[in-house]
C-alpha cells in the first residue's frame, strides 16, 4: 500500500464560470486528515473528485495509489463516504439499508448481514438496528451515515461534515469515534467548518479557501510558531534590552515579550536575561496559535478566508 | 459464575472475508429492486398499490380457472374458452400501464430523493451498473406480471380440458411463446419512457401520474389528430404501437389501432418503439452520468 492516501497534482475544477478548486496540489498522508475551510472553498468538490463523482477538468488524482481517473473502481472499492447530506433511505430499517451497503461493496449476503450488526452496534445503534430510519433523530441518522461508510471495512473513509446538526453530546460520540477510526487501521480524510473539530481529531490538515491550498502540513507543526512568550512581574525593558543584545528579536506588549530567535534554543537566553537582569516571572512557555487564527490570519491575505 | 453484568467493549473487527466486487454489487441492487417494487421489508402501506395492481392482474385469470373448474365437476363443457391470450393482454392494458409506471419510479425516484445515490459512488460500481441492475429488476416485475396470468390460464384450462393436460397446453403451445413476445414488445414499448420520467421526478406518486397521463393522454389527443387527417400524429400514440404489434403475433384483430387507422404497418410501430427506448436510454445515461 502507498504511504499517500491522497495525491493530486495541478487539479483544477470549475462549474460553468465558477472555478471550484484551482491548480491543487496535494500528497496527503495516512492517518487523520481535516479538510478545513470556509462554505464554498472547494471540500466537498474535492471529495467528490476523489471518489469521481465529478469529471476532473486538469490535472490528475490519485487516491489509495489508484488513479481515479483511469482506475475508479478500484478507489470506490477501498472507499467509505459518508456525505454531508441525507443519503439514507428513511421507508427501511438500519439493519437492513446497512447491510444493503456491505452487499454494493461486494460483500456476500450472509457476511454482509452481519458487518451491518457488528458497525452498528459500534456506532450505538445496537438497540435501534430494526427502527425505520424515518423515526431516527439528526444524531442517529449521523451514526447511521457513518455505518455505512464503514460497513465495508474501506482502507479510507471520506467524513463531509460529519458533527453538522449534532448537539454537544452527540458531536462528542461522533469525534470519538473519529478519533478511533485510525486505531482501526482506517484513514480518515474529514472535512469540516468546525476548526475546533479539526484540531481536536485530526493529525493533518489541509487548509482550502477559495479553490486553493492554503496549508497542507501536520496540525502539529501549524500550532507552533517559533516564538516564546515571557511574561514579568515588572517592566520588562531591561530584559528586552539583554535579549536583543544577544540576538534575539522581541516585541514588547505590556509585562510580556515575546521572543523569536534565528537560531538556537531561546529558551536558554531568556535564562541569561533573567538572571542578569534579576526579574521575577510570571509566566514563560512556547506561544501556539488555533487553526482558527492561521485561518483567518491566511485567509484574509487571500481575501476569502475573512468572509 | 459473577452477580455482576459485565460490558466487554468487543471493539472493531476488520473484515478478512471474500469481496466479490461488481459480480456481488449488481446482483444486490437487482435483488434490492425487486424488493422496493413489490414492498418487501418495507411498510405495509407499501405493498398495498403493487399487490393490488398485481391482485387485479390475476383475478380475471383465477376466477375462469375456478369457474372451469367448478362447471366441469358439474359435467358442463369445459373447453369453454373465456378469454383469448391477446384478449387478457389488452383486458390488462390500464393496469399494466400503471405497474409498469409505478414500478419504475419505486426503483430510481427513492434513490435519488434520498440521497442514497451517494453510497453507490463509494462503491465498486458505475453509472451503467446501477441502470442495468435497476432496469433487470423492473424487466423481471412486468414480464412476471404479464405472463403469470397467462400462464395460469393456459395451466388451468389445460387441467379441466377434455382431451387432457398435456393434450392442451402441447396444442397451445404457441400462445406461451407468442406471450413471452409480446411480454418482451411491452417492456421495450413501455419500460424506457417509465425510467426516463422516473430518473427525472422529484416523488414517485409524480413519476406514476406523469407517465400514466402520457400514456392516456396522449392516446386520445393523437387519436382525434389522426382522425381529422394528421395522420403523421399516430407515430406518438406510444400505447397503441405495442399493442397493434401484439395483434400481429397473435394475428387477432381486437380494435382498429391508431397507427393502423393512419395507414402505418406494424414494422413502423416497431421502430418508433424501438427509436423512443434508445432516446430515453440516451437521456437516462445523461442524467445519471451526472448524479453517480
Amino acid at each position: 500500500m502507498t504511504d499517500s492516501i491522497v495525491t493530486t497534482k495541478g487539479l483544477s475544477f470549475a462549474y460553468g464560470d465558477i472555478v471550484a478548486l484551482s491548480d491543487v496540489t496535494l500528497e496527503v498522508p495516512q492517518g487523520t486528515v481535516g479538510l478545513v475551510g470556509a462554505n464554498g472553498a472547494g471540500k466537498t468538490t474535492l471529495i467528490k473528485l476523489l471518489l469521481g463523482i465529478l469529471p476532473s477538468a486538469d490535472g490528475s488524482i490519485d487516491v489509495l495509489g489508484h488513479s481515479v481517473n483511469t482506475d475508479r473502481l478500484a478507489v470506490r472499492s477501498q472507499v467509505g463516504f459518508m456525505p454531508e447530506g441525507d443519503c439514507m433511505p428513511k421507508d427501511q430499517s438500519a439493519a437492513d439499508f446497512i447491510g444493503y451497503a456491505a452487499e454494493l461493496a461486494g460483500l456476500p449476503t450472509r457476511a454482509a448481514r452481519q458487518r451491518a450488526s457488528d458497525v452498528l452496534t459500534l456506532v450505538g445503534l445496537h438497540e435501534e438496528r430494526f427502527r425505520r430510519m424515518v423515526e431516527f433523530s439528526t444524531g442517529m441518522m449521523q451514526r447511521a451515515k457513518m455505518a455505512q461508510a464503514l460497513v465495508h471495512d474501506p482502507t479510507l473513509v471520506l467524513l463531509d461534515e460529519p458533527t453538522a446538526g449534532l448537539d454537544p453530546e452527540g458531536r462528542e460520540d461522533m469525534l470519538d469515534l473519529i478519533e478511533r477510526l485510525h486505531g482501526f487501521g482506517i484513514s480518515v480524510l474529514v472535512s469540516s467548518h468546525v476548526l475546533t473539530d479539526i484540531e481536536r481529531t485530526c493529525d493533518w490538515v489541509v487548509m482550502l479557501d477559495g479553490g486553493k491550498v492554503l496549508r497542507s502540513e501536520p496540525i502539529s507543526a501549524l500550532s507552533q510558531t517559533g516564538v516564546v512568550e515571557l511574561e514579568l512581574f515588572e517592566d520588562p525593558a531591561p530584559v528586552g534590552d539583554a535579549l536583543q543584545r544577544a540576538g534575539a528579536e522581541v516585541r514588547i506588549d505590556g509585562t510580556r515579550l515575546l521572543v523569536q530567535v534565528a537560531a538556537g534554543d531561546p529558551f536558554s537566553l531568556i535564562q541569561d536575561a533573567l538572571v542578569s537582569s534579576g526579574a521575577g516571572v510570571r509566566r514563560l512557555g512556547a506561544r501556539s496559535t488555533s487553526l482558527e487564527d492561521i485561518f483567518l490570519r491566511e485567509g484574509s491575505e487571500t481575501g476569502e478566508g475573512s468572509k | 459464575m459473577t452477580d455482576r453484568g459485565q460490558v466487554f467493549d468487543l471493539g472493531y473487527k476488520p473484515y478478512e472475508g471474500e469481496r466479490l466486487g461488481r459480480s456481488g454489487a449488481v446482483p444486490a441492487i437487482y435483488r434490492d429492486g425487486l424488493r422496493r417494487v413489490l414492498g418487501f421489508r418495507r411498510r405495509a402501506r407499501s405493498k398495498i398499490v403493487p399487490w393490488s395492481l398485481i391482485a387485479l392482474a390475476l383475478f380475471p385469470a383465477i376466477i375462469f380457472v375456478t369457474l372451469s373448474v367448478f362447471l366441469a365437476d358439474f359435467g358442463a363443457d369445459a373447453d369453454l374458452e373465456f378469454f383469448t391470450a391477446p384478449q387478457y393482454f389488452e383486458l390488462l392494458s390500464v393496469v399494466t400501464i400503471l405497474f409498469i409506471a409505478l414500478a419504475a419510479s419505486e426503483l430510481l425516484v427513492p434513490d435519488r430523493i434520498y440521497g442514497t445515490l451517494s453510497v453507490y459512488a463509494s462503491r465498486p460500481l458505475n453509472m451503467w451498473d446501477y441502470i442495468a441492475a435497476r432496469a433487470a429488476s423492473l424487466a423481471t416485475v412486468i414480464v412476471g406480471f404479464l405472463l403469470v396470468p397467462q400462464v395460469l390460464l393456459l395451466v388451468g384450462q389445460g387441467a379441466v380440458a377434455n382431451e387432457g393436460f398435456f393434450s392442451y397446453v402441447g396444442d397451445h403451445s404457441d400462445d406461451l411463446w407468442k406471450s413471452a413476445l409480446t411480454a418482451l414488445v411491452y417492456l421495450i414499448a413501455y419500460a424506457p419512457l417509465a425510467f426516463l420520467i422516473a430518473s427525472l421526478a422529484q416523488k414517485p406518486s409524480f413519476a406514476t401520474g406523469i407517465y400514466a397521463g402520457v400514456m392516456f393522454v396522449g392516446s386520445g389527443a393523437t387519436s382525434g389528430l389522426v382522425d381529422s387527417g394528421n395522420d403523421i400524429f399516430a407515430l406518438a400514440a406510444l400505447d397503441h404501437h405495442p399493442r397493434y404489434l401484439r395483434d400481429a403475433i397473435f394475428d387477432s384483430n381486437i380494435q382498429a389501432w391508431i397507427p393502423e387507422r393512419a395507414g402505418f404497418d406494424e414494422w413502423v410501430s416497431l421502430v418508433v418503439i424501438v427509436v423512443v427506448a434508445a432516446i430515453s436510454l440516451l437521456f437516462i445515461a445523461r442524467r445519471y452520468r451526472v448524479l453517480l
